[in-house]
């Protein structure tokens, strides 16, 4: 007895000195992973499972900024003084440029080899966005995409087809509005508020027109003429009718609001809307709702905006290739479909959208493929800060009616051409 | 001679008149030029600088390239307009309102206290809390503006006003949100001045036949004015920097109609990161303040 107590005793004693050298000999990894919203509870789960196939590494997480912007001006100051300590982050769609622009992001190519190969099971949209000039600067992390969603009840009610095109939506809309006069139904929710949502607004019909925002190396190409045509449809909706007066001031929250409680035909919103339609207690939509692609300009082709997080590994970093190889596991299809199942973010792929396992417990994400597939970019900048202020401040401005479309189109052409060249 | 000149330790020991006003001005003057020479200092070299920290380049030296690039920026002109614009119209409105305030506050009432707990709350609301209540005021939908309007039959519910889309209402809009938020603070002032006028001048100006429009005019204002000179410095160096209000409100829009000089150089330093072209902004802002203050001083305080 007190012979195995003392061996005990004397294991224990070992294992207790042994574990400091076990920690030293081990690789830590530091990884920005975004606010709330990027769901940090769901990437320390992916993190522990690979800390389990990989002993020699433990992962810690920072998180921070509870808004896009906010994690790019903290981001954007730790790696302007070249701070080692985060060796991976997650950062916004819109920020690879500028990241790479600025030498603050490894390119991948040497860890994962050639982008084009790298990213072909993934959706179209990330070789434009994560490829700049030929190199891999981030990994797709998950997705997320502006939608239509619309009131299935009202359309089969009404015996309204999908529209395809925003002419189509128009008449859709007045027809049910003016059968439901007594239910004071907004036509369409689009945003008109000086947020990030506002450059979607902008894009949405400009790039349905076929036309480009931007070419592969980030320099302006605006067609100032279809810019305007786009502007000049949303304010025929708002005299329609169709879109309310003050679309200026209405937010992204706005539009989940209204459209959950049932004061809308059509709503174009961010991906995570659908949670909010379908579980929110006070949902007046529940089962009622439906997404398909965005309308588009007659004689255009539908597109929408695409956003959601990429993984990156820091310039800085001490240990690139241990960073790059979580990246590369962070990044692959099995981490995309926990991600899916557990926590509703829009798969990097396009087969997932289909999957089984996920359209089980994620069941309208068939309906999103379309979507997601037709996606697009926002300009790609350094200074896309810059960019994006100009264009919702501008866009927010025509709806408002204080500029007339040509007017903020030139603002928007004349601004971003210093910028973007 | 060497015997002659005290060591250190010994002149600490026993210092002279002169020494002793050095050492115990130290401290204070450390802690100011930690705090204030070195930002400002910082402030100005930044300002001849392409510093930006979207790109990830070291500092380059530009001269006064930034300085002639503000003359040309039309968004400046715009915001410093604005910024001007806010101040010649918010500080005369907050001084007679909290004039009217600080009368109605001195006026032998019975109970003194709620009427002044009533004068303080405004200014005891943080600047954002009161532009977030008012945008939510003039909100064209959910506001309780257009709400009142409506019922009272002024306003058609199918066209209502959209205060803060339109760049006049929004601008008067900030302007009012302001005067409401400032005048307490200036009747705050302006009512110890009230207090500390003696109440015989007034018996004998009464004595005398003088109106109650004379007494005001003859006593109060003249009377009053070293605490009205002080409100209006205070208030006005804070016109200038005029942030949160419009900010809250308007954001700036609709396009930059509302932006002021404050949320310009917040936009350009931390928004865009642009930290060189930031600090050129700020230093073109403390030079309008100091110029305007100074002038003020010098006006209002001669006619003192």
């Amino acid at each position: 007895m007190t012979r195995r107590a003392a061996f005990t005793a004397a294991l224990a004693l070992a294992s207790l000195l042994a574990l400091p050298e076990a920690a030293w000999a081990q690789t830590k990894l530091r990884v920005f992973s975004g606010g709330q919203n990027q769901r940090p509870d769901l990437m320390r789960q992916l993190f522990d499972r690979y800390q389990k196939a990989n002993p020699g590494i433990s992962i810690e997480i920072e998180t921070g900024g509870s808004t896009s912007e906010l994690q790019r001006q903290y981001l954007s100051t730790v790696l302007n003084a070249k701070d080692p300590a985060i060796d991976i982050y997650l950062i916004d769609i819109v920020n690879p440029a500028q990241y790479y622009g600025a030498g603050w992001l490894e390119p991948l190519n040497a860890h994962l080899g050639d982008p084009a190969a790298v990213l072909k099971p993934f959706l179209p949209v990330y070789t434009s966005s994560n490829v700049v000039e030929g190199k891999l600067a981030a990994m797709p992390a998950f997705a997320d995409a502006m939608f239509m969603y619309y009131r299935k009840d009202l359309l089969d009610k009404h015996k309204v087809a999908e529209p395809k095109t925003w002419d189509e939506l128009a008449a859709a809309a007045k027809k049910i509005q003016a059968a439901e006069a007594g239910a004071k139904l907004q036509g369409l929710s689009i945003q008109g508020a000086p947020i990030e949502g506002a450059v979607c607004t902008f894009l949405l019909p400009y790039w349905s027109q076929g036309k480009e925002f931007n070419d592969a190396t980030g320099k302006l190409t605006l067609d100032r003429a279809a810019a305007a045509k786009g502007l000049r449809q949303w304010l025929d909706l708002v005299d329609g009718g169709v879109i309310k007066k003050n679309v200026a001031e209405v937010k992204t929250g706005d539009t989940v609001n209204e459209f959950k409680a049932g004061q809308a035909v059509f709503a174009i919103n961010w991906s995570w809307a659908w949670d909010r339609f379908a579980d929110d207690a006070d949902s007046k939509v529940k089962g009622r709702v439906g997404v398909m692609p965005l309308p588009a300009m007659a004689g255009g082709k539908s597109a929408t905006c695409v956003g959601g997080w990429q993984w990156a590994v820091s310039a800085f970093s001490k240990h690139k290739a241990e960073a790059a190889k979580l990246v590369k596991y962070m990044a692959a299809p099995e981490a995309s479909k926990f991600l899916a199942m557990e926590g509703a973010l829009l798969p990097t792929s396009a087969p997932l959208y289909t999957d089984a396992d996920v359209v089980k417990s994620v069941p309208w994400f068939k309906d999103a493929a379309n979507v997601v597939v037709a996606g697009r970019s926002r300009p790609l900048s350094r200074d896309y800060g810059q960019v994006s202020d100009i264009i919702r401040t501008t866009t927010s401005a025509v709806l408002a009616r204080t500029k007339t479309p040509e007017e903020g189109v030139g603002e928007i052409g004349s601004r971003l051409g210093r910028i973007m060249r | 001679m060497a015997m002659t000149q005290p060591s250190l330790l010994d002149r600490l020991r026993d210092p002279s008149e002169k020494t002793l006003g050095v050492m115990l001005l130290a401290p204070a003057f450390v802690l100011l030029a930690l705090i204030v020479v070195y930002p400002i200092g910082k402030l100005i070299f930044n300002s001849f600088f392409d510093l930006r920290l979207s790109g990830g380049a070291a500092a380059k030296f530009v001269g006064l390239e930034n300085y002639l690039l503000v003359f040309q920026d039309t968004d400046f002109w715009n915001a410093t307009k604005n910024t001007v614009l806010i101040t010649l119209i918010t500080v005369p409105g907050a001084l007679v309102v909290g004039l009217g305030l600080a009368m109605l506050a001195n006026l032998p009432f019975k109970r003194r206290w709620p009427v002044r707990l009533a004068l303080l709350l405004p200014w005891a609301l943080p600047l954002s809390f009161a532009g977030l209540i008012f945008a939510w005021f003039f909100h064209t939908e959910y506001g309780v503006i257009n709400d009142v309007l409506r019922r009272l039959g002024l306003e058609d519910p199918a066209e209502p006003t959209m205060w803060l889309l339109k760049p006049a209402w929004g601008f008067a809009a900030i302007c009012l949100t302001i005067i409401w938020k400032t005048s307490s603070f200036m009747a705050l002032i302006l009512l110890a001045g009230l207090q500390m006028i003696p109440k015989s001048l007034y018996e004998a100006a009464e004595v005398d036949g003088a109106s109650r429009w004379q007494q005001f005019w003859g006593i109060t204002i003249p009377m009053l004015m070293p605490s009205i000179v002080v409100a209006l410095i205070f208030r006005t160096i804070t016109a200038l920097q005029t942030f949160d209000i419009p900010y809250t409100m308007t954001k700036g829009g609709p396009g930059n109609a509302t932006e002021t000089l404050a949320m310009l150089i917040h936009k350009t330093t931390i928004d865009y990161l642009d930290v060189g072209y930031g600090s050129t902004l700020a230093v073109c802002m403390f030079v309008l303040s100091l110029v305007i203050t100074a002038f003020y001083l010098k006006r209002v305080g001669q006619s003192a």
